[in-house]
Order: C-alpha cells, then structure tokens, then sequence
C-alpha cells in the first residue's frame, strides 16, 4: 500500500536527536505533477531511441516506478551502533 | 502406503490382475483426495501469507561495536524493485559479470530473466538464515 507517513529517527553521540513524523503523500504529489509535466518528454524520448536505445522500454519508468512507490508501506530500516541511531518508517 | 495402493499390489502379486491393469489402479489411486488437497492448500497459503523479508543483527556476548540493524523489507517492494533490471545497460552487464566472476561466481547476468528473479524471490520464503559469531545475524520471513 502507499505510504501516507514516514518516520524519521536520528541520534548521534553527543548530540540531542530528532524525531520527525513526515506526511510523505505530498512528495507523491509532487512527483505525480513531475512525471505528468515529464510525460511528453519521455514519449518523445521513447520515439527518438525506438530503433537504438531503451525506446519504448522508456515507457514502462512511470508503472514500474509506480509499483515501486506503493509497494513502500511497511519498509523499515533500523540501523543503531552504541549511541548512533537511525530509522526510517514507512507507515 | 494406503490401504487401496496396498491391496492392488498384492492384487498383483497373488496374480489376479496383470502389471498393465496394476499400473492403471495405481494411477486411478494416485489422487491424492480432497483431505491431502486440502491440508495442501492450507500449508501453501501459510508460505504465501508472509509479507516481509526481515534482516536483524544484534551485538553477541563478543561483540565490540554493539551494533544493531533491523530491516524489513515488503516481498511485494522486492518484486517491483527487480523489475527495474531490465534498464540495466548491456554495458553495465559486463561490470557486474566480471565482479562476480572475480568472487568466484560464474553468472551471466544477461541470462538471467525476469522469470528466474521470480522464481528466487517465490522461494525466498522457505530461507531462514542465523549466523552467530561477533554478531548474531538473522535473515527470514514473516
């Protein structure tokens, strides 16, 4: 499922860490409104290279990078040493 | 052995039917009825439930660096991700053929289809791997 939030967390020695609920959706936004300005440029892209080059194999960037995408939820990565920490939470 | 695959062979024993009309029963036999189907189907969408790959080291008895990781990766992220090896430039291919050939793995990456991928990431299921030395290292599925 896509992740609507993303948890953020940082520790590092000596330093006071942080601690940050992201409402990642608004990057899919964002990114859904760049690959739409993108789309025509990438058909031209995919045209030109048809012969030679990735050609239409362009064209599958926008599902694979949509399956990608919304396949995201529940990624977690926890990575921690003595007073170092960091994880990263796809909700 | 069930009971009605032992009866034909002692069937075919005591010669009342011949090795052709044997073989027939036995293949008549051979399904394996609905209670084994299933108990079958049970255990497959157990293997099929499971939704992530975790890794998890945590710090051994020995360990000086105390270090700790836990991932969790979807299995359905891992799928989608793999299919972006087909943008894989051809020469990016003969990078990674003689990196692995220089660790001793003789793999051809360019034979290796979106079929095989599947069929690795299908069976990443049955894999639990737990290494203990510094680190206590677990790799498996849930």
């Amino acid at each position: 499922m896509l992740p609507l939030l993303v948890r953020f967390k940082v520790k590092e020695p000596g330093r006071r860490g942080f601690g940050l609920w992201f409402p990642v959706i608004l990057v899919w936004i964002i990114l859904a409104a760049l690959m739409l300005v993108l789309l025509p440029f990438v058909l031209l892209a995919a045209l030109i290279t048809i012969w030679r080059g990735p050609g239409l194999k362009l064209l599958l960037v926008y599902p694979l990078l949509a399956a990608v995408l919304w396949n995201l939820g529940g990624l977690t990565i926890d990575v921690g040493q003595k007073e170092k920490a960091l994880l990263i939470d796809f909700i | 052995m069930n009971e009605e695959r032992r009866k034909i062979l002692d069937m075919l024993s005591q010669g009342k039917i011949t090795a052709d009309e044997a073989e027939k029963l036995l293949d008549a036999v051979g399904d394996p009825g609905p209670a084994a189907k299933a108990e079958a189907g049970a255990d497959t969408a157990v293997r099929r439930s499971w939704k992530y790959l975790r890794i998890q080291v945590e710090p051994g008895p020995n360990s000086e660096e105390d270090e700790r990781v836990n991932i969790r990766v979807p299995f359905k992220l891992i799928r989608a991700g793999l299919k972006f090896a087909a943008f894989i430039p051809r020469e990016a291919h003969d990078k990674v053929n003689k990196a692995f050939r220089e660790k001793g793995m003789d793999i051809d990456l360019a034979r290796i289809t979106p079929q095989d991928l599947e069929e690795i990431v299908s069976n990443l299921d049955d894999m639990t791997i737990e290494v203990d030395g510094k680190d206590k290292v677990r790799i498996f599925c849930e």
